[in-house]
C-alpha cells in the first residue's frame, strides 16, 4: 500500500511541478466563468448567470473538453516510463505490476480531479457571490458527473498508454478516441438509425447525439417524455433504445444525466452506474491485462 | 537442497528469435558469478527474467526454491546498463524515493549516495550528471537496505579507473557482507579479480558454468579472456575474423558497424553469420568479409 501511495503522490507531484495541475484550473475557471459571463450573448445578455443556466451553456465544453484532458493525462501514464525505462526499475524494486498500474491510475485521478474540482468550487463561489443564486444542485452535479466522466477517459487513457509501445502512438491513439467519442461515435449513430428508417430512432439521435443544440434537446426531452401510468410498450422501447445508445459512449451517458436535471426527464441510476462501471472495469480490464504480460 | 538462486530452464523468445534458450543455471548464496558473452547473447534478458521486468517465454527463476515475489525482489539491488532515472528530479530525490518503495528511509538513500561520492550533488538534477555521476547513483540506490542479491548489468562499462577501483571495492565490501552478485560483463580484465563463478552465454544457451579455478583447470588457460575465447571458438558461436576470436570487450563483437539498437544489432547478427555461413558453404574465403561475423553451422 505503501509504494501505491508513493507512486501515485510522485505522479501527482511531476504533474504538479510541470505545470499541467495549474494550467488545468486555469482552464477550467476560465472556461467557467467566460461560459457564465457570455453564455447568453447571443440574445443580448452580459454578465454572471445563475447556476442553471451557467449549468447548461457549460454542458457541450465539460463533453469536449473533460475527455480531452483525461485522454490527454492518461495516454503516457505508462508508456512513457516505459521509454525511459523507469518502469522497468520500479518492477525490478519488488513493486508488482498491479500496483505500478493502480498508482499510476490513482495518480492520473488526482491531476485529473484537483484541477477540475478546484476550478468548479471557484467559479462556483464567483456565481454566487455575483448572483445570490443558491440552487447549487445542477451545478454540483456537472461537476462530478464531469469528474465521473474524466475518470472513465482517463481510464481509456490508460489502456492506451499499456497498449502502445510509444509516447508518439500513444498520443495519436488517444486523439483518435477523443475524435471517435465526441464526433464520430455520434455520427456513426446517426448514419445506423438513419438506415434503420426509424422515427423513434431519429428522434433519439437528436435526443442524445447532437452535443450542439442543447436547449433543442431540452426541448424534445421534455415532449419526449410520458407521464408516469401513461408508459405503453412503445414508450419503453423508446427508452430502451436512448439506454443502450447511453451505454454506447460515456459522453452520451453524461450529457443526459446533466439534462435530466434541466427537463422532466430521467436516467435510472442502475444506467449511470452500470455504464460508468462497465466503463471503468473494461478499461482497466484490459489495461490489466496487457500489462501483466508486457516486456518492460 | 535447492539452490539459493536458480535458473531454471528459462525461455524467452521474441517473435521468430530465441533470446534466451533453455538456460539452466544453479547459483549458490554468496558467490560473485560473472556471466559473460557477447551483445545479443541473452544476458540481459536472463537478469530481466530474474527482476520481473520480462516475462520468460518458459521455464521460471526459482529463488530458495520457490518462484520468486515481488515482495523478495525488494531485497534485490540492480544496476541496469543505462541507468534509467526520474531525470527531472534530484539526486536525492531519486534515491530517496525509490528507498522508500523499498520500504527504507531517506537516511538510508543518504548514507549510500555518501558511500559512492555523491554527497556533494545532492541537490542537482538527475540529468545533469555526467555517465559516471549517473552509474554512482544508480549504484547508490541499488545497494539501500543491503540487498542479499545484488545484480548489475554491464556495470564497468564507461567507468574511469578511479571509479573502477571505486567499485571494485564496493562489491567486495558487499561480498564480505554476505550478498550474493551477479555482474553481466564485457571487461573481463574487470571482473576476474572480483568472480568466483563464471557463467559463458552464447547465442541463448548457456555455453559453460563453474568456478574460475575450474574453469582454469579444464581449459589449461589462466586468463579469463583467453577461456572464454576457447570456449566461444570452440561452440562456433564467437564472432571470428582472420581465425582469430574478436574479443566481445566493448561489446563490438556481434554489432555490425553504425548500427546501436540492440534489436538492429541482433538482426544484424544473424544476417552477417548467415553470410558467413553462405560463404562458407561456397567455399570462400571468410576471412575476406569485411568486420565480417562468421559462425559454423551447428546443425
Amino acid at each position: 500500500m505503501k509504494s501505491l501511495t508513493l507512486i501515485a503522490c510522485k505522479e501527482f507531484s511531476d504533474r504538479f511541478r510541470s505545470g499541467w495541475v495549474v494550467a488545468c484550473v486555469l482552464v477550467w475557471l476560465g472556461a467557467i466563468c467566460l461560459t457564465s459571463i457570455f453564455g447568453l450573448v447571443q440574445i443580448g445578455r452580459i454578465g454572471v448567470q445563475g447556476y442553471d443556466r451557467t449549468v447548461v451553456s457549460l454542458l457541450s465544453l465539460v463533453q469536449y473538453l473533460v475527455p480531452l484532458l483525461a485522454l490527454l493525462l492518461g495516454h503516457d501514464l505508462i508508456v512513457s516510463e516505459r521509454e525511459e525505462r523507469t518502469l522497468a526499475l520500479l518492477v525490478a524494486s519488488g513493486v508488482s505490476r498491479a500496483r505500478v498500474l493502480c498508482a499510476k491510475f490513482a495518480g492520473g485521478v488526482l491531476s485529473l480531479a484537483f484541477p477540475l474540482l478546484l476550478g468548479f468550487i471557484i467559479a462556483g463561489t464567483v456565481i454566487a457571490l455575483a448572483t445570490r443564486d443558491r440552487e447549487i444542485n445542477s451545478f454540483l452535479w456537472l461537476a462530478g458527473s464531469g469528474l465521473v466522466l474524466g475518470i472513465v477517459f482517463l481510464g481509456i487513457g490508460l489502456a492506451i498508454s499499456v497498449l502502445c509501445r510509444t509516447r508518439v502512438q500513444s498520443l495519436v491513439a488517444a486523439l483518435l478516441t477523443w475524435c471517435f467519442a465526441v464526433f464520430a461515435f455520434d455520427l456513426i449513430a446517426l448514419g445506423m438509425l438513419v438506415s434503420l428508417r426509424s422515427p423513434v430512432a431519429a428522434h433519439e439521435i437528436d435526443v442524445l447525439c447532437d452535443p450542439t443544440h442543447v436547449n433543442t434537446v431540452a426541448d424534445l426531452h421534455a415532449a419526449y417524455d410520458a407521464p408516469v401510468g401513461e408508459r405503453d410498450g412503445a414508450t419503453v422501447a423508446k427508452r430502451a433504445a436512448a439506454l443502450s445508445w447511453i451505454l454506447a459512449n460515456p459522453i452520451d451517458l453524461f450529457r443526459a444525466v446533466n439534462l435530466s436535471k434541466q427537463m422532466p426527464t430521467h436516467v435510472p441510476p442502475w444506467v449511470i452506474a452500470g455504464t460508468v462501471g462497465a466503463w471503468l472495469v473494461f478499461a482497466l480490464g484490459l489495461s490489466w491485462w496487457r500489462f501483466r504480460r508486457v516486456d518492460l | 537442497m535447492s539452490a539459493y538462486l536458480h535458473f531454471n530452464s528459462i525461455h524467452k523468445r521474441y517473435g521468430r528469435v530465441n533470446a534466451v534458450d533453455g538456460i539452466d543455471l544453479a547459483i549458490a548464496r554468496g558467490s560473485i558469478v560473472a556471466v559473460l558473452g557477447p551483445n545479443g547473447a541473452g544476458k540481459s534478458t536472463l537478469f530481466g527474467c530474474l527482476l520481473g521486468m520480462l516475462q520468460p517465454t518458459r521455464g521460471q527463476v526459482l529463488f530458495n526454491g520457490a518462484p520468486i515475489t515481488d515482495a523478495q525482489r525488494r531485497g534485490f539491488g540492480y544496476v541496469a546498463e543505462r541507468v534509467a532515472l526520474y531525470m527531472h528530479r534530484s539526486v536525492a530525490d531519486n534515491a530517496e524515493f525509490f528507498a522508500k518503495i523499498k520500504g527504507h528511509t531517506a537516511d538510508d538513500a543518504r548514507r549510500q549516495l555518501e558511500r559512492v561520492g555523491l554527497a556533494p550533488y545532492l541537490d542537482r538534477k538527475a540529468r545533469q550528471l555526467s555517465k559516471g555521476l549517473l552509474q554512482r547513483l544508480g549504484l547508490a540506490i541499488a545497494l539501500i537496505g543491503a540487498p542479499e542479491l545484488l545484480i548489475l548489468d554491464e556495470p564497468f562499462n564507461g567507468l574511469d579507473p578511479a571509479l573502477l577501483d571505486q567499485l571494485h571495492a564496493i562489491l567486495k565490501e558487499e561480498h564480505a557482507r554476505g550478498a550474493t552478485l551477479l555482474i553481466s560483463t564485457h571487461t573481463m580484465s574487470a571482473i576476474e579479480p572480483l568472480a568466483t563463478h563464471v557463467a559463458i552465454v552464447l547465442d541463448g544457451k548457456l555455453a559453460t558454468f563453474g568456478t574460475l579455478d575450474e574453469l582454469r583447470r579444464i581449459h589449461g588457460e589462466q586468463s579469463l579472456e583467453k577461456i572464454y575465447h576457447r570456449i566461444a571458438k570452440s561452440r562456433g558461436s564467437v564472432a571470428v575474423q582472420n581465425d582469430k576470436a574478436v574479443p566481445p570487450i566493448n561489446g563490438h563483437a556481434y554489432e555490425a558497424e553504425g548500427r546501436a539498437t540492440l534489436s538492429s544489432a541482433r538482426r544484424a547478427t544473424h544476417s552477417n553469420i548467415e553470410t558467413g555461413v553462405d560463404a562458407q558453404r561456397r567455399g570462400e574465403d571468410t576471412a575476406a568479409l569485411p568486420a565480417q561475423l562468421v559462425h559454423d553451422e551447428r546443425k
